[in-house]
């Protein structure tokens, strides 16, 4: 078993006391606190203004072999939108429904349901060319047929 | 002017032949500006009693739409140690009220939200403790 941890501290001067938030968890599989995620897809990729991608895919469909082993199960997700120009941004959907919008600089860490073959993690830059760096944890899930 | 950021971390020394160290800050600002985030709604910690979206009680609205300019940026954990309580966070605005998100027993998430939308949490054992933080520009 692979052990993987996801840590995120939020520190701030906005109130009279400083804001210092820290969590942390180790990513399982689901259902289990025993055993943890131990795959990843990891890369790093240039979305140009415009046009609408598939980040990633659920890719469920029900003819395969391994069909929906990514469904329901504890997939998590991170985005950072590495552009450098305040103004670039991209929007992040899952099934056309919008989740996020990342600004230069910012990212994201989500539980990913991946419920089915239309969950997938879309992306449409609307400034620019905003380079993306994103990484998925998951157990296991399927290819396309070649 | 305020200075907000959150730091991510990930690490591993066994998923990969080589360690696996990915960290990542960002500072929260105003969009399309260098300009800091000035408004939260506190750290809160609250019991989640609902079992289902769209019942009268017991369900957490973590953020209400458009209480923020865009983009507020929301923490979320879930405080439960057994695997499988799940707190689940839904879209209120839009028909049909979608899932959203699915946290597990120990699952956080650092989400920055297009705002227009509110999000309200249910679970699904009764209670479940939810830890939440709204950081953003107050409309």
């Amino acid at each position: 078993m692979a052990t993987t941890t996801a840590a995120v501290t939020l520190s701030s001067d906005l109130m009279s006391a400083n804001i210092s938030v820290a969590a942390s968890s180790t990513l399982m599989k689901a259902g289990t606190t025993a055993d943890g995620l131990d795959m990843i897809d990891y890369g790093v990729i240039d979305i140009v203004t415009g046009d609408q991608f598939d980040l990633l895919d659920a890719d469920n469909p029900s003819s395969s072999p391994i069909a929906g082993v990514m469904a329901d199960k504890a997939n998590k997700v991170y985005i950072a939108n590495h552009s450098t120009d305040e103004t670039y941004y991209v929007d992040i959907m899952i099934d056309a429904q919008a989740v996020g919008r990342l600004y230069a600089g910012d990212w994201m860490f989500i539980p990913w349901r991946a419920e089915d073959a239309d969950a997938d993690i879309e992306i449409t830059a609307n400034t620019g060319t905003n380079k993306i760096e994103y990484a998925l944890f998951h157990q296991g899930r399927s290819l396309d047929a070649s | 002017m305020a200075t907000t950021t959150a730091t991510l971390t990930i690490a591993s020394t066994d998923l990969l032949t080589d360690e696996l160290s990915l960290s990542t800050t960002c500072t929260l600002t105003q969009t399309g500006t260098n300009t800091g985030v000035e408004d939260t709604t506190g750290l809160n910690r609250k019991k989640i009693t609902s079992t289902a979206k769209g019942t009268a009680s017991g369900q957490i609205t973590l953020y209400t739409a458009d209480d923020f300019a865009a983009i507020p940026y929301l923490y979320i954990k879930n405080l439960d140690t057994t695997a499988g309580n799940k707190i689940f966070v839904y879209d209120d605005t839009s028909t049909g009220d979608p899932l959203q998100f699915q946290l597990d027993a120990n699952d956080w998430a650092f989400i920055p939200m297009h705002g227009d939308k509110t999000y309200k949490a249910y679970a699904s054992n009764n209670p479940t403790s939810i830890e939440f933080m709204v950081i953003g520009k107050d409309q």
